[in-house]
Order: C-alpha cells, then structure tokens, then sequence
C-alpha cells in the first residue's frame, strides 16, 4: 500500500476542491443546527470536528430512489391495447465520501450481507456502492453514546474505507486503505507523513484504550430469542419509546426499505424508500392483521435483529457500529445498550423464585 | 427443475418485473378472481421453471404489488395461475384486470412444496377458503406424477358452496378414482350434497393415518389452528404437517426487512414450511 | 421539605392505586433525562424533576387509556392534559395529575449552540440561575436565561393548570402575555425568503416523524396520513414538496389544539424548527377567536365548535 502521508489544516480546502474536481464529494456540512452529509461546493466550510448528526448512508442508499419508470402506450395498431414499459432507473455517480467517521462506513458493511447475496443482488446499491469512495476520520475520543469497540469496531477502524485520516496537531495523516484510496493521494498538496504516521497509529491506540473494556453482547444472540415470548419484558424497556423513526433512519445499519408506486397519467415511478421497523405500518396487513401491533413487539424487533437475528444468519456479526446515533438522538433517550445489557441480565421471574 | 437464479431476469435486477398478459379471468367467488397470465413469449414460458409451492409478486403498476402463489402447477406450462382475495388496494385494482390487460410478473419466489420427500406417502389435503390456492397447484403436480404418491384425499371446506373457489374442477376431482375428495361447508345449505361441518372436525371424521403419511394444510389461521389440533389427536408427528405462510412482503428477495420471524425471512425460507419448522420459529404469526 | 422529596412522598402514597406514574430520571448521561415510568416504591426514588426534565409526560397518555396513570407534568404538559380532556381523548378520572411550579427547561440545541458539540457531558449541576456542566474535564457555565427554551421564556402558565396533587407553592409567571412578536417577525419577511427559509430547513428532513409522535395532541398515531395509500395525499419521495406538505397538514391539525410544549422541535433530531408552523396557526386563532388551547377544562376548542355568527369573522361584508 501506498506509503503515508500528510496534509496540514490549510491546504484542506483546496485538497477538497482538486477533488470534487475529479468526482462529486459528500462532506458533513452544518445546516442550521444540524451536521448533515451533503454536496460539497468549493471553498465551503466541512465540520470535520465532531460526528454528524446523520450518517453518510444516504449518498449509497438513499431515502427515496426509482427502482423503475413505466409508461402505459396505446398500442396503434390495436387501440384497446395499451401495453406497458419498464425503465429501470440506475445511475451511480462516482462519489467521495470525505469526512466520515469508520462507524459510518462500517454501517456499509452491514448491508453488504444483504444488498450482495449469494441469491439475489441489489443492483442498485451495488452499482452506487461500487462508485462511492470514503475518506475518514479516526476519532479520538469517544462520545458518552458511543460504543464501537463493543460492536467488533474501532474509534480508528479503516475497515470499508478507502482512506484513512487521522488528526494530529494542525492537519491528517492520510493512509491509503484500498488502491481506489491511493489514487486519492496523488497530489501535491499531501507531502509525505515521515515520522506523523506513527503518531497517528498512536493516537488511534490511546483513543481505543480510553474507551475501556469493550462490553461482549455475543451472549445477547440467544438471550433475546429466550426473552421473545416474554412480553412483560418487552412492555417494560419499550414503555417511554415513542415509535418514531429516528433511530432506524439515522442508523448506519438499518436497511430496511418499502417500495410505492406513483401514478401520473399513464406513467410514473416505482419508489423505493427507506421503511422503518418502528412503524404500525411496516408489518401490517391488508386483512388488518398485523404480526407487530405494538411499539413493544416492533422494538423487540429491532434490538433482535441487530443483536441476534442478524448475528445468527451472519456469522455472529452484530448489525449495530455502535455510533449511538439512535441513543443520543432518541427523543426520549432510549438507550438500546441498556435494553441489550438488561436482556442479557434478566431471569425469568420462576428462576429468581428458585434462586431465592 | 426450479429456475436457476442466476440465469433468470431476476438476477440481474430482482425489482423489475417481466411483463404478462392476462389471458383468461375466472371470477371464483363474490371475492376471489384467478387470473391467467403468459409471460413475453411461448419460449419464456417454456424456459419458465418453478416448482410447487413457489410464489410470485403480481404488480399493477402505479398501485404497486402483491405476492400470490402460482397455483397451477409445473407440469402445465400454457399459462400461470394466480387467484386473488380481494382485501387491500394492490387486490382491489387486480381485481379491475381483465383479458389482454397487461401485468408485471416476479417469480418464481420463495420455496416450495418438500414434493421429493414426500414421494411414496400417502398424501392428505386440507384446504380452507382461499387456502385452497396453494394445495391446487401441489394436489395437480401429483396428480400429473400420480404414480410416485401414495393414497391422495383432499379436504376442501368453505364458509358456503358460493364460496368454493376451483368449482369448475371440483366435479372432476370428486370423479377421479385415484383420489378421493371431501367438500364441507360451515351451515347447511339448499340444494349442498357434501359434507356440512367444520374442517377439523370433519377431518376427524376422515380419520386419515398417520402411517407413512403427510398432511399438507392451508387456510385462514383459525381453521389452521384447530386442524392442527385435529392432527395431533390422529397422531400426525410436527414433521408430517406442512403449511404455508403469509406476511407481508415488499421485495420478495430476503432484503427489504419486514416479513422475518426472528431469522426467517417468509419471502425465501418460506412460504412452505413444516409445523417442526414452525415450532423452531419465534411466536410472531 | 424540597419540591422533589414532597412530590416523591405524594407519588408513593398514590402508587399503590395506579398502575404507573410518569415523571423523568437520569438517562444515559448527565445532560440528559429520560422519561420514568414508577410502578414500584423503590422506581420513585430515580425521579428528577429540574430543567433537563423536557419531555411532555402527557404525550403517553392515548397510549395507555385503560390504564390508571400518575402524571408528574410541568405547566405546558398540564396543558396537554387538559386539551385531551376536552377533547375526550383521555379519561380524566383515569389519571393522576402531580403538578409542581416549573421555573423552565433547558433546550439542549442552545446549550449546543454555546458551548459546542454536548456528547461528552460528565456532570451537570443545575440552579435556579444557572447550568454547570463538567465537559471533557472542562467546566462550562451557562445561564439559565440563556439557554432556556424559548417556550418557557414566553410562558404564562408555569403551574400545573389541573392537577391532583401539587408539590411546593406555586410560582409566578415567566410572562403575562404572548405577543408573538417572533411569527411577526418572520412574517415581516418577504414571501419568497420565508419560502427559501421552509425550503432550505425542511430538505434535511429524514421523515422520522419523531415530531409527530412526540406530540401529545398527535392522536391518530398508527393511522396518520404520512403513510396512507387511502388518502394518498403524500408520497414517500424524499422530497421538500412532501416533507413540507405533512407538516402543513400537522400545523393545520394542531390549530387552536397546540399547546406549544415544543416536543416536535424539541424531538427533531435535525434541529428543524417547526413550532414556529404551530405558533402561526395559534396567533391566528387568538386573533379570530381569542382563544388558548389547553388552558380551561371547560372550554370547547374553537374548531371543535362553531357559532353562527363568529364575532371576529366578517363574514358579510366581504
């Protein structure tokens, strides 16, 4: 791999500019009072010292995308007959990702499993996942909702990523982490690390070591199918969750979607958007039966399949990067690290009888 | 025998559809319409390969789409059956579809029927309402490999005669010496020369063995609880006891999310699973 | 004897009739609070009450309508209350109002804006006056003037406006009056500068509907339009057009019925400041109607009536 390099705070900008030169680049970027991810234009200011409010999983899965158009024709040679043709609608757009951080990315990898199947292949994300590149940014210290290195990941993990930046005094050591990444490099804006390399792999050492003991959730995989039929439980730890969709939506791994149509004419769109499991509706069917009619059932679902059912079909990967986005920006501070822990603790009340 | 996946149109695009053409309707009852579709060409539906059990999505574009067994079988290919309760929007506008009218086709989805293992068994059917649809293509698989199974009889009950889907072929399934079928209804009715009772306990009456058999059973989950029931007491074991799933759907292919029961995804490991399965599963039916 | 432990002595005493009662707690840090649902003697002792206690406790009430609920609530969430009442959507003698004198929230987004990113809060101290946060081993001090909500700054009813059991004396109002000096101001702008404004907030919207379900006046929960094919009114493109149009629908559903407790803004994780869409259609309805919502259990909402002849609306001399 390409050999380390440096770039010093202010010559950031025109780095980014010689960039979006070459492909389209997504930066966080503060809107009101939000950081979200959105299209760089040059010489804007990217907020690169804190995390975003929501994740860069828009720009490779976005909230709404066309699977198809249609278009209903009269045929002319038989007016009665109006046949019907379908555009599929893909067009990625190569695209850098700057200014991620590696949970963010690692929330692709979460996906991956799915979208890239042994059966059935998303064309659609593979296609936009294929064209996006990502350049992120180690942290170095974590937020008090932050728990990746309880999830498999790191405050430094390059894994999915391209490129590698990691702060240190007035600029970023870049490591190349793909050869997509190191085509990234060739500028001459970037001089080489020499010695920062190493300051750079020791500041994302201390930032993993002042987390502390990562906590093991892998017990949690059977636990929560144990707990499934306990509802009292479930009622319990889903009481102050209002059923909204912040949690799934700002979520790096949620992947779950809904596909609508949109009629105009004799033409239109099939949308796909993303759905979440939070919602009445994700489940609900057309009898009015619904398999998941209450906010206890639909976050026994959540927190299951990150912590178990995911696990158990994927090699005992947990679907969560623990960015704790859904903790921190849960209206009402549901904490699914608490849910999970208190899973794992709790004995059904016949064993505590017997412990008695 | 089923499509490989990776040469059908669904591999490389699994969300878009092939398009059909309805070529017949047949209006079953005051709320199921069966339609039969041919896809693109007389080639594609000969390369068309599914087996029983498996499902498609039917879309009516600009409405959107809804997932339904293909009820005729494998063995005959002239066109695919599907049959459709009206209940929700996609139904509705289906229902408004007639000849010559043009359909959007995903399939072949999900498993199907265990028909391999099951060879050499005798075979009991127990179908309530439009539970019927999926048994249909299974019992007329068999029916074409008549030699390779058992002792067939087929279970059929509705709420009344006017709500029997199939009628058209229920004279020649009552005729047929090489199986036998029950027809049952929930009330009497004027001018009803069958079975007058509800599906369990009719099936008692039946009192198929459960010696090297297999029960095949699909219906409104009421009727599927107590028959159930009913076959535990004939002595049915969880794995001779096969049913079909409902959920519902968006993608078809296992990645949209929504129709999981803890691991399982309804849309790939089912429809089809056996009542073992199902105990396997967590209780969110 | 402290408010806290005079309301902690009132919930126990009543806990044994009621299934719940919900107030607030310590949540994963600090800074911030989360919503306590007491069903045993021992869940009281977490109750904290105080500035970062911001969640309307009246918005679980539709949710559990068979059940016999204790309520903790500041002023604007007795507002909730007593808007529900009207409205039949609770049972009254259901639930069991603790009401306490509320001297204002904190709004995080202010506290934010002044001293930076809040994710690593280590402690909090609050007083009358004052926050004192211990962040990243560094101490901040903001004043409560500073960063309280807007909401209580302009609030006229900081006791609980119904209630059961009140714990401490009751306290004067934070304002005599609403102005709504802040829609006039926004209303003085141009047409196409507030529409830029819309615009520009609403297209970072995620369509959570966290400021729908975080409302207590939102009752139609798992039936609402945002997500209904019949009627189709919105689509699920991830578009300004569709975004703004549920919460024009929001807005005009909540007139005359919003107690402006400020939970949508306050739940939006992407800081869109949508009360100002609800406090437009209240100063319409104190202009035609001269009315409050949520403030008298007797009062009939004025969309929920009609006269024949409304006196502020000249309906024959157009």
């Amino acid at each position: 791999m390409a050999e380390a390099k440096y770039i010093s705070n202010d010559k950031l900008t025109a780095w980014l500019d010689e960039l979006a030169g070459k492909m389209r680049v997504i930066a966080p970027t503060r809107q009101g009072d939000a950081v979200v991810f959105a299209p760089y234009a040059s010489g804007q200011s990217v907020e690169l010292a804190q995390e975003a409010t929501a994740p860069p999983k828009s720009v490779v899965f976005p909230a709404s995308e066309d699977l198809l158009r249609y278009d209903y024709r009269k045929n002319p040679e038989n007016l009665g007959q109006v046949d019907v043709e379908l555009l599929p609608t893909i067009s990625p757009e190569p695209t850098l990702v700057f200014g991620s951080r590696p949970c963010g990315v690692r929330g692709f990898l979460i996906f991956d499993r799915v979208y890239d199947g042994a059966t059935y292949k998303d064309p659609y994300y593979l296609a936009r996942r294929e064209a996006t590149l990502f350049a992120t940014i180690a942290c170095g210290q974590a937020e008090n909702a932050c728990f990746c290195h309880s999830v498999g990941s790191a405050p430094g993990d390059a894994t999915g990523s391209d490129l590698l930046l990691t702060p240190i005094a007035d600029g970023f050591v870049v490591e190349a982490v793909s050869d997509k990444g190191a085509q990234c490099l060739e500028s001459s804006l970037l001089e080489a690390a020499g010695g920062k390399a190493d300051e750079a792999k020791a500041f994302r050492e201390k930032a993993l070591q002042e987390m502390g003991e990562p906590q093991d959730f892998g017990p949690a995989q059977q636990k929560l199918l144990e707990l499934f039929d306990d509802m009292g439980f479930w009622e319990d730890v889903s009481a102050k969750c209002i059923s909204c969709g912040a949690c799934t939506y700002l979520c790096p791994t949620c992947y779950c979607f809904n596909i609508t149509d949109e009629n105009a004419g004799l033409t239109g769109r099939r949308v796909r958007s993303w759905d979440n499991c939070m919602s009445f509706q994700f489940t609900l069917e057309a009898s009015g039966h619904n398999p998941r009619p209450t906010k206890a059932h639909r976050l026994k679902n959540r927190v299951g399949h990150k912590f178990s059912y995911y696990p158990n079909l994927h090699d005992g990967i947990i679907a969560c990067c623990g960015c704790g986005r859904c903790i921190k920006s849960c209206p009402v501070s549901v904490d699914i690290r608490e849910i999970v822990t208190k899973a794992m603790a709790h004995q059904p009340p016949a064993v505590e009888e017997a412990a008695k | 025998m089923t499509e490989n996946p990776k040469q059908s149109p669904l591999a490389a695009n699994p969300y878009l559809p092939e398009i059909g053409t309805v070529v017949e309707t047949i209006q079953e009852t005051h709320n199921i319409k069966t339609f039969r579709i041919v896809l693109g060409s007389e080639e594609r539906m000969q390369n068309f390969h599914y087996e029983p059990g498996q499902v498609g999505q039917l879309s009516v574009f600009g409405i959107g789409e809804s997932t339904f067994v293909i009820n005729s079988p494998p063995t005959r290919k002239e066109y695919l059956q599907f049959s459709v309760m009206r209940a929700g929007e996609v139904t509705t506008k289906l229902h408004s579809l007639s000849k010559g009218d043009r359909i959007g086709v995903r399939a072949p989805l999900g498993n199907a029927f265990p028909y391999e293992s099951m060879k050499g068994k005798d075979i009991i059917f127990i179908g309530g309402g439009i539970g019927m649809a999926p048994l249909r293509t299974l019992l007329l698989f068999m029916l074409d490999n008549r030699k390779d199974y058992g002792k067939i009889r087929l279970l059929y009950g509705a709420r009344s005669p006017q709500d029997m889907a199939f009628s058209y072929e229920l004279p020649d399934w009552l005729e047929r010496k090489d199986m036998e079928t029950v027809l049952t209804i929930d009330r009497e009715a004027e001018g009803w020369e069958h079975k007058v009772g509800l599906i369990p306990n009719v099936l008692l009456d039946m009192a198929p063995k459960p010696r090297k058999a297999v029960a095949v059973t699909c219906g409104p989950p009421i009727m599927i609880k107590f028959t159930l029931q009913a076959l535990k007491k004939l002595g049915f074991k969880d794995n001779q006891i096969i049913t079909t799933l409902e959920k519902r759907m968006k993608c078809g292919v296992g990645i949209c999310g929504r129709c999981n029961i803890g691991t399982k995804y309804v849309c790939v490991d089912g429809p089809v699973f056996s009542y073992e399965q199902l105990r396997e599963l967590p209780n969110e039916l | 004897m402290t408010i806290l432990t005079q309301l902690k002595e009132q919930i126990t005493a009543q806990l044994p009739k009621l299934d719940m009662v919900i107030g607030w707690e310590q949540g994963y840090d600090a800074l911030h609070a989360t919503p306590l649902f007491m069903r045993a003697a021992e869940d009281v002792e977490r109750l904290q009450i105080g500035p970062l206690s911001v969640h309307n406790t009246a918005t679980y009430l539709t949710g559990l309508r068979n059940k016999k609920v204790g309520l903790v609530v500041k002023g604007c969430d007795s507002r909730a209350v007593v808007q529900l009442q009207q409205e039949g959507l609770i049972d009254r003698e259901n639930v069991v109002v603790f009401g306490f004198p509320c001297d204002g929230v904190a709004d995080l987004t202010k506290v934010r804006r002044l001293i930076g990113d809040v994710g690593r809060v280590e402690e909090v101290e609050t007083t009358p006056t004052e926050l004192r946060l211990r962040v990243d081993g560094r101490e901040e001090q903001v004043a409560m003037s500073d960063v309280m909500a807007d909401k209580c700054r302009r609030c006229q009813y900081p006791n609980a406006l119904v209630h059961d059991h009140f714990a401490g004396k009751p306290r004067e109002p934070h304002a005599t009056s609403d102005d709504y000096t802040d829609v006039q101001e926004f209303e003085s702008q141009s047409l196409e500068t507030r529409f830029e404004h819309w615009k520009s907030e609403m297209s970072r919207c995620i369509r959570c509907y966290a400021c729908r379900n975080a409302c207590p006046m939102c009752v139609c929960r798992d039936h609402c339009i945002a997500q209904s094919r019949d009627p189709h009114w919105v689509t699920q493109d991830d578009m300004v057009r569709e975004k703004w149009m549920f919460q024009v629908i929001h807005a005009m559903h909540l007139a005359g019925r919003c107690v402006e407790c400020g939970e949508c803004q306050r739940a939006c994780p992407v800081d869109i400041p949508i009360l100002a869409l609800k406090r437009k259609m209240n100063k319409e309805i104190k202009e035609v109607f001269n009315y409050d919502a949520g403030v008298d259990p007797q009062a009939i909402p004025p969309l929920l009536s009609f006269q024949v002849e409304e006196e502020n609306i000249n309906e024959r001399g157009w």
